[in-house]
């Protein structure tokens, strides 16, 4: 009888103290369990080398805000697939993200087909997702909620370069696109463009990756005696069409290729060929955007390498969604939604600024010239480091 | 002026085309397969090349020797473990054949893709370009135009003129009466397979210097082989020469005159069109 | 400590001896019961797992419809294709336009692309299925690559930048529709494989010349399959569309599809009932685990696959079964004994005195004359033997009378009529029948089927099961009905031919070198049979023949040719002993 008072008493004393440790343990592990950010990335298949930079900026942000004590008191983990570059399976990666991996906060994946295939998927799941390597502006269109764009709209790509053409006095201009959605929106931009400038456009074709022999091209395109030749392209049509104008011993005065510039063996492919061709940029190391330098440094110790704009865009991404998880103190999707579509956010990439259906507003465009062997920015004029050289010569 | 122009481009572009085709179309000739793994070769081939070029500024073209014997070795090598089991299987033995091929060529390309990236590369060298009578004619594609020639003109002379060739154009014609003259007609579909590797080897180190290529993409270049092949009747090597001039002149004209969108689809529907109504190609010689 | 493995060894080999069984026609009730449980699964399936499995299996049977489809054309056809996806890409693409332009429900969507899928087959395969082999695969390539072209110059949905489309689909009716997807083209491959029709597109692929010389419309038979091929395809490829709710050129007719439907249904079985699944559930499953582990492999992995299958078991793992007994193939429309029917005399029904009749028939092959200007006929009611040195155009004779050659100049005539414009099967129907020099037997078929199929295109093609069995019993291959020609003698494949001539119960067989090959008891056993072919129903028989001896007194006439011309004509006695007809085989003698 006394034993079993003693042990009612021992339960009473007990008792309180075991609901008060739960409740520590409860806390604390609630305290230490990390925010989850779930991501694809294209780590094999033919867009593996560009998604290394998206990787390794998201990697960066991770590291950067686990240094300063993570969000909310939480520190971050990043959890990530690889896709092998399809859309399919990006797909059904992120479905397992959401549902299985159940994770915090998602990133985009690499390239705008396969955010694209994505987009529809975290507008049905209805959780924010900044798409740091979509360009194309028809994933923002209407009917998009969740979805939003960290990279300047495709139709803006190499948008300075009519206006440079024009004021050194060009009349004609010949605008060549790949036949790729983000090609071809930035070409449609190109020749909408031209016409609103009063260019007269003597030479327009779409060809198909992966791209034909160029050399009849780069004869019609001779015939046709623009000033300028300006080319909504990738790497490996980039390469060929520059080789077809040489060898027909062509140079137009003003040349400018998207994409394919920006890739470092194209110096090394070309050689002197590409001395003072134009391409575009959505980031560049001298610009002094929000903690520019401190990101640059960052990088390089922690990856031994420089960035790209890629890596920028997803550096970005995570800046925007620490921005949003610690202005409404939560992890609540349509809390951080309503917050991303409302705000602006200091990048180093620029001013993100979201439209209504999620559309970039805010980054800039800009563009920079090879030369002699090294990338110099050339526009817009105020943020140049050096002044467009021109005639091209192909030499 | 500008269509004496599309001609020499014809030309020399078909001048390519005959140096991507002649390996493919050895090993039809005497094997009576098509060896699907015959652009992972050159791709990986040509992806190497630059590789190596880049890490130690070696002339390309001197790696031709070596690469050709490399590519024989293995190209031997390979045929004995992969293709000869499937050599008794009588008629299934073409598309059976043809499975291993498809399936080789994706792990050649796999190979390449861990080992050298997937990303598209080309090599600088040969960039000049060269007027003659207002004409502008470029290095890279003379050399590998000549060299196609020279390839094409070696296979013939061996081929027609040589025992060892004579015994391949003969084990190509009739497996059985081969035998019966005592012709070792393994051996022969060993080094028949060989040599197309080979070939398809050389055909990358020229190639790297004329376009970009990559690995995932390897399969285009079979594709474009294959029609080549096919369009100079599969098997004639004379057939495959003016197929690919014939290829060449009509891609450059029709990149010309309709522009990049059509010209890419030519080979594909020039194949169609000739199965279909020649089936024995634009050479001789009926299979 | 040995027994177990004796045990095992034991049943093993009692297993790979087990022969193949016959029985009631139509599908075991085991096999019916796993069938309703694996549909009852499908309905629970959803409500009780993730969405990522739900996902999964909808992969799966995404995959396993591809291959079933893969597997008409490519496995129980013989056209081996490189580019089904094709069909996936204009189905998506059929779909998108019906949902951007109408308000038409999602399934009627699905359906209408499958339509447009089967429509497109027809039409490309008027093209497409002339080419043979090698050709026929790497066109089908090519044909995908020029879709992916097209479709990426045609702006009206949505060009290269492919299209985004609306409202989207419930994860669980996605699956559904892809388990019916699935269930169709299983279906499809259960009727060629198991049903008497199924029988002629096999024939096509094991033996094309011969399967039109039994009756078979070959044409018809491959666009057929053909278009069963494209079906599943196109209604997969709308439900990926409305799942992804994009599309666009490279995904629609993604290489990677082909590559990987290929590998999965060779894996499995090419050409079998069970492969295609089989080898799906296992490498979609083996796939999840592996390429989590060693991703830059993924390609290169299924690459060796393919050429392990291939050199080591190329019938897949249900070929590997097969030696066990498992999943072995029954025979089509096999009754569980073989029933012994035997006819009273029978004569053909009346009609024309000339059966067969050519006149001035020249052939010529380039420069090389194989006929010369040969006329000859074959009456009601007589044998005719037709001899000739080697080279003297007497295979010749026989294919251009059973249009397998074109005459070059002259005419065939048929019961008075001409026949130049009869395709090969229509000849066969209307009652010419033929044997081959080098016999052409369905391989994977058993001796029965051969048969079978035969009778199905003859003139008593409605009671097609008790034809074949009268025709095997003429032959007397009772005992051997349910081998595969590859066991049979060469004697015994010749009477075979024989079955499936007289399966067709023609009014004239033409037989060419019937005799080679056999023994004395069996050539005695045919010249019974020919010496009474007037009471099978036969009109006529004409025989090619070398070993005389065997027909010469059988014959009511001979003929001999030699280099394309007709050099003798008359009684047997009369004709061997004709000097021009002896210097022709031996020689002139001086």
């Amino acid at each position: 009888m006394s034993g079993g008072n003693l042990r009612a008493r021992g339960g009473a004393f007990f008792a309180p103290l075991i609901a008060v440790a739960f409740l520590f343990a409860a806390t604390a592990a609630h305290a230490q369990k990390p925010i989850v950010v779930g991501a694809s990335i294209s780590e094999t298949g033919p867009l593996a080398v560009d998604a290394a930079y998206h990787l390794k900026g998201i990697q960066l942000g991770v590291a950067d805000a686990n240094a300063h004590g993570g969000w909310l008191g939480r520190k971050l983990e990043l959890k990530y697939y690889d896709d092998q570059s399809n859309p399919g399976t990006a797909v059904r990666l992120y479905t397992r993200l959401i549902t299985e991996d159940k994770v915090d906060l998602l990133i985009g994946p690499y390239s705008s087909g396969i955010s694209q295939a994505v987009a529809p998927l975290v507008n049905k799941y209805e959780r924010p997702t900044p798409m740091p390597g979509a360009s194309l502006p028809a994933i923002f269109s209407a009917g998009n909620k969740w979805a939003f764009q960290l990279l300047p709209p495709a139709t803006g790509y190499i948008d300075g370069m009519l206006p440079l053409m024009k004021s050194q006095g060009a009349k004609k201009v010949a605008i060549l696109q790949a036949q790729l959605s983000f090609t071809l929106a930035c070409g449609q931009a190109r020749l909408d463009q031209a016409k609103a400038l009063g260019m007269d456009v003597v030479y327009s074709t779409t060809y198909a990756m992966p791209p034909p022999d160029f050399s009849s091209i780069a004869l019609a395109i001779k015939s046709a005696n623009p000033d300028g030749v300006v080319v909504c392209s990738y790497y490996p049509d980039a390469v060929g069409l520059a080789q077809a104008l040489h060898r027909i011993g062509y140079a137009p005065k003003f040349f400018a290729e998207t994409i394919g510039p920006a890739e470092d063996q194209f110096i090394s492919a070309l050689g002197p060929i590409t001395n003072r061709i134009i391409s575009n940029t959505s980031w560049w190391p001298s610009l002094k955007t929000h903690d520019n330098a401190g990101f640059i440094a960052r990088y390089k110790a922690m990856f031994h390498e420089d960035p790209d704009y890629h890596a920028a865009a997803t550096y970005a991404a995570v800046q925007v969604l620490g921005a949003a998880v610690k202005a409404t103190k939560s992890l609540d999707p349509a809390k951080l939604q309503a917050w991303i579509a409302g705000h602006d956010v200091e990048t180093v990439e620029g001013m993100f600024k979201a439209g209504p259906t999620g559309l970039s507003m805010g980054f800039e465009q800009y563009m920079f010239q090879i030369q002699n062997g090294k990338r110099a920015l050339v526009w817009p004029t105020k943020e140049a480091q050096a002044k467009a050289q021109v005639p091209y010569t192909g030499q | 002026m500008i269509v004496l122009q599309l001609v020499v481009n014809g030309v020399l572009l078909g001048g390519t085309y005959i140096l991507l085709a002649q390996g493919l179309n050895l090993v039809f000739g005497v094997m009576g397969i098509v060896n699907l793994a015959h652009g992972s070769i050159i791709t990986f081939v040509g992806v190497f090349t630059y590789w190596l070029v880049t890490q130690t500024n070696l002339n390309p073209l001197l790696l031709m020797p070596l690469v050709f014997v490399v590519a024989l070795v293995i190209g031997g090598v390979l045929q004995r473990l992969l293709l000869e089991p499937l050599a008794k299987l009588g008629s299934r033995r073409e598309l059976l054949s043809l499975m291993v091929t498809f399936g080789l060529s994706y792990v050649i390309v796999e190979m390449a893709i861990n080992l050298f990236g997937s990303q598209y590369v080309s090599l600088p060298n040969l960039q000049e370009t060269w007027t003659f009578a207002g004409l502008a004619i470029n290095e890279a594609l003379v050399v590998a135009g000549v060299l196609g020639a020279v390839i094409s003109g070696c296979l013939h002379v061996w081929l027609h003129h040589t025992a060892s060739g004579k015994a391949l154009l003969a084990t190509s014609q009739n497996a059985t009466g081969a035998v019966t003259c005592g012709i070792d007609v393994r051996r022969m579909r060993g080094i028949s397979f060989a040599i197309g590797s080979a070939l398809a080897a050389i055909a990358g180190v020229l190639l790297i210097l004329i376009l970009p290529l990559s690995a995932p993409t390897a399969d285009t270049l079979t594709i474009l082989a294959f029609v080549i092949v096919a369009l100079g009747g599969l098997g004639d090597y004379k057939g495959a020469v003016y197929a690919g001039l014939l290829l060449g002149l009509v891609q450059s004209g029709v990149g010309y005159y309709l522009g990049g969108d059509v010209e890419v689809i030519v080979p594909y529907l020039l194949l169609i069109g000739f199965m279909v109504l020649r089936p024995q190609g634009l050479g001789q010689a009926a299979r | 400590m040995n027994l177990p493995a004796r045990q095992v060894g034991q049943w093993i080999e009692r297993r790979l001896s087990a022969p193949a069984t016959a029985g009631v026609s139509g599908p075991r009730p085991l096999s019916i019961a796993i069938l309703v449980a694996l549909i009852g699964c499908a309905g629970i399936v959803p409500l009780v797992t993730s969405a990522y499995f739900l996902q999964l299996a909808t992969d799966l049977l995404t995959f396993a419809a591809l291959a079933y489809s893969w597997n008409v054309i490519s496995g129980c056809t013989g056209y081996l294709s490189f580019g089904q996806v094709s069909f996936f890409g204009i189905g998506a693409y059929a779909t998108a336009a019906l949902v951007m332009h109408t308000a038409v429900p999602w399934y009627v969507d699905a359906v209408i692309g499958a339509a447009i899928g089967g429509v497109s087959a027809a039409l490309l395969g008027t093209i497409m299925l002339r080419l043979r082999g090698i050709m026929f695969a790497l066109g089908m390539l090519g044909l995908a690559r020029i879709l992916m072209v097209v479709f990426s110059n045609w702006d009206f949905i949505g060009g290269a930048a492919g299209l985004t489309l609306p409202a989207q689909l419930t994860p669980v009716a996605v699956y559904l529709a892809m388990w019916v997807a699935a269930l169709a083209a299983f279906g499809l491959n259960y009727f060629l494989l198991r049903s008497q029709w199924g029988l002629s597109v096999i024939g096509v692929r094991d033996e094309e010349v011969a399967a039109a010389a039994i009756g078979v419309p070959t044409s018809w038979a491959k666009t057929v399959a053909f278009i069963m091929s494209a079906l599943a395809p196109a209604a997969v490829g709308g439900l990926v569309a409305w799942n992804r709710s994009f599309i666009d050129p490279p995904s629609a007719f993604d290489p990677t599809l082909d590559l990987q439907v290929i590998v999965f249904a060779l894996f499995g079985g090419i050409g079998t009932l069970w492969g295609p699944a089989l080898g799906t559930v296992i490498l979609v499953i083996v796939g999840e685990q592996f390429w989590a582990y060693l991703p830059e492999l993924q390609l290169a992995l299924y690459g060796v696959l393919v050429i392990a299958v291939v050199l080591a078991f190329p019938g897949g793992i249900v070929g590997v079964a097969n030696r066990f007994g498992w999943l072995r193939r029954r025979p089509v429309a096999a009754p569980a004994v073989f029933p012994i029917v035997s006819r009273p005399p029978h004569p053909a029904p009346p009609g024309s005195d000339t059966i067969i009749e050519v006149r001035d028939l020249t052939v010529r092959f380039g420069g090389l004359v194989a006929l010369n200007n040969i006329s000859l006929a074959v009456r009601r009611g007589e044998m005719v033997s037709i001899i000739g040195a080697n080279g003297a155009g007497k295979t010749t004779l026989f294919n251009a009378i059973t249009g397998f050659v074109k005459p070059s100049e002259g005419g065939v005539f048929y019961l008075g009529k001409s026949v130049s414009d009869i395709p090969s099967h229509r000849r066969a129907h209307q009652g010419i029948a033929r044997t081959f020099q080098i016999p052409r037997l369905m391989e994977s078929l058993t001796v029965w089927e051969n048969t079978l199929l035969a009778a199905r295109h003859g003139r008593r093609k409605d009671t097609a099961v008790e034809q074949a069995a009268w025709a095997l019993h003429t032959v007397k291959l009772d005992n051997l009905w349910l081998e595969p020609p590859g066991k049979l003698s060469p004697g015994q494949q010749r009477r075979l031919e024989m079955a499936r001539a007289l399966a067709l119960e023609p009014t004239v067989i033409l037989l060419d070198e019937v005799m080679a090959g056999m023994t004395r008891d069996e050539q005695g056993e045919i010249r019974e049979v020919l010496r009474h072919f007037r009471d099978l129903g036969v009109a006529a028989v004409a025989g090619v023949e070398h070993i005389i001896a065997a027909i010469a007194d059988i014959s009511d006439r001979m003929i001999v040719l030699d280099r394309g011309k007709k050099i003798a004509e008359g009684v047997p006695e009369a004709v061997l002993r004709d000097p021009v007809v002896i210097e022709s085989y031996l020689g002139k003698v001086s």
